[in-house]
């Protein structure tokens, strides 16, 4: 889990690295757009992003897009939070105790390789259009890689320092809270980076199925309707709104494990 | 006080999951004095580790009787504490953290704490490097925080597992003046595992000398070196000689 940069790196060219970044999406929706200077353009079948860019700003400004948004973020609060809690206990006891990981080992990979959004639907007649549907496949979705990684974690944590702490008279308490939980944080870090772009996909797909309003609910009826504009204008908030929260994460893991820098 | 430290007919056999049985321990007799310096050298993997293990109550052996002041070891136990080669720091722990965690892990207040381990950080050297982390630290100074730890909880043996063999030469050197300077004031009692015959003689009051596994005493040298001891004393005939002994003692025993 080494993903810093090489620590001699000034500090421009650091920035130069994110230029180049910047410039390769800067290139991407340039390209887009000018396709249709050669490419004959059909609103119906495609957009490019000078409407796309309307259409978020008109979006944006009627507040159908926040409005939206705020009803997406209540399941997904949910659903990612309890993901996280309930995903982080199940991981440390299953890489913990050993019996409990080899009990629990395969029916979890079982659930983890299947396509669950293929079970959407099912959870959608069992608990309906609400808050509570959706939550369930947010959560159902986001809660694999903090069990996995939280499982990863323990079974990377030095045995030295569990004698330490035993040797001193710890208690199977301490261990936990002492030792295990600390080493296994970072990559329950890791595991919430991914857990975020699976839990996107569960409001998305939550609403896609059935809901009258939200975010996934706005793309697919901007679909229906051809306002392709529109429907890409909340596809990029998404994207958006998934790199933002990536990338807060990550920046939160070095303020958080700065002892991470030197390993 | 003889026997202070008593093991007798010690016998200890590793059972891997997937592998054949190690024996690691056969027969195993040893007394130690309190107060004393003792080192043990033996050949790797003669179940050095393995002892020091026993003793701090963390491997129980199969068969044997091993007792501290006439009480037997039945776990981990304050009056003893280990200084581990690979310094076994919590990463995520400052420096004063890290020295105070036996004290914390016995319940003690943070302003209880705080005086124990304020002198030791000054006696081991890191006043000022209260705060900062283990990566923050060279290997002497990681060192120094794991014999400040194991000497927080005030035991009276003190078990240390090749502790300076992860330094390099100079910082060994001046780590095993700093032992003796801590030693000799804290009166404890040190069982000190090395591969280096000159530090072992260098330190201890005796050496013994472990067969090759499964690990027995096999001599134990008495050294009469006069105390406190310098760096120079090294290069006495009497040194020598008994370098010689140790180490004629120890060849037999390693195979290569
Ligand atoms: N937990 C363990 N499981 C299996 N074998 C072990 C274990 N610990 C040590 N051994 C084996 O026991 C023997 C003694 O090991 P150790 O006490 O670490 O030797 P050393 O004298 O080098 O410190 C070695 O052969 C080692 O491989
Ligand atoms: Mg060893």
């Amino acid at each position: 889990m080494s993903d810093q940069a090489a620590p001699h790196q000034g500090f421009a060219s650091r920035y130069r690295n994110v230029l180049l970044g910047l410039l390769a999406v800067a290139i991407f929706f340039a390209a887009w757009q000018a396709v249709f200077l050669f490419v004959p353009f059909n609103p119906l079948f495609i957009s490019k992003p000078t409407l796309i860019l309307q259409a978020l700003v008109s979006l944006l400004v009627s507040g159908d897009l926040l409005h939206d948004l705020a009803i997406s973020a209540v399941p997904f609060v949910y659903g990612f939070s309890s993901a996280a809690v309930v995903g982080v206990a199940l991981g440390i006891v299953m890489g913990w105790r050993p019996r409990v990981g080899y009990t629990l080992d395969p029916i979890m990979i079982m659930f983890y390789a299947s396509p669950l959004v293929a079970l959407a639907p099912l959870v959608i007649v069992f608990f309906g259009v609400g808050v509570s549907g959706k939550t369930i496949i947010i959560f159902l979705l986001s809660i694999f890689p903090f069990i996995f990684n939280a499982q990863a974690g323990v079974h990377a944590v030095d045995r030295l320092l569990i004698n330490v702490v035993r040797s001193l008279g710890g208690s199977e308490r301490d261990l936990y809270l002492k030792v295990i939980v600390p080493s296994v944080l970072p990559y329950i870090v890791a595991g919430a980076r991914i857990a975020v772009g699976r839990g996107l996909i569960g409001v998305l797909v939550g609403e896609f199925f059935a809901a009258s309003e939200g975010i996934g609910y706005a793309i697919a009826r901007f679909g229906d309707l051809f306002a392709l504009d529109k429907m890409f204008a909340c596809i990029l908030c998404i994207m958006i709104i998934a790199v933002a929260l990536t990338e807060g994460i990550r920046l939160a893991e070095r303020v958080a494990f700065p002892w991470r820098v030197g390993q | 006080m003889p026997g202070y430290i008593q093991g007798r007919n010690v016998n200890l056999t590793f059972r891997p999951p997937n592998r054949g049985p190690v024996r690691a321990l056969s027969n195993f007799d040893i007394d130690i004095n309190e107060g004393e310096f003792l080192s043990i050298v033996g050949p790797s993997g003669c179940g050095k580790s393995t002892f020091l293990n026993v003793l701090l109550g963390l491997v129980k052996p199969d068969s044997g009787d091993l007792q501290i002041q006439g009480k037997p070891i039945v776990g981990p136990g304050t009056d003893r504490a280990m200084v581990f080669q690979e310094f076994g720091l919590l990463p995520w722990r400052s420096v004063q953290d890290n020295v105070e965690l036996g004290l914390e892990l016995k319940g003690m207040a943070r302003d209880a704490r705080r005086k124990v381990s304020q002198p030791l950080i000054e006696m081991i050297g890191l006043a000022g490097f209260e705060g900062h982390f283990p990566h923050e630290l060279s290997g002497g100074m990681k060192q120094r925080v794991g014999l400040a730890r194991a000497l927080a909880t005030d035991p009276h043996v003190l078990l240390m597992d090749e502790p300076f063999a992860a330094l390099d030469a100079q910082t060994r050197d001046l780590m095993q003046v700093e032992l003796l300077r801590v030693w000799q004031e804290a009166r404890k009692t040190v069982l000190f595992v090395t591969h280096q015959i000159d530090e072992a003689i260098y330190l201890s009051d005796r050496v013994m000398v472990m067969t090759k596994r499964p690990g027995r005493a096999k001599t134990i040298f008495p050294i009469n070196l006069p105390r406190p001891r310098d760096y120079e004393m090294r290069t006495t005939p009497e040194f020598n000689e008994l370098k010689l002994e140790i180490w004629n003692s120890l060849k037999d025993e390693i195979t290569v």
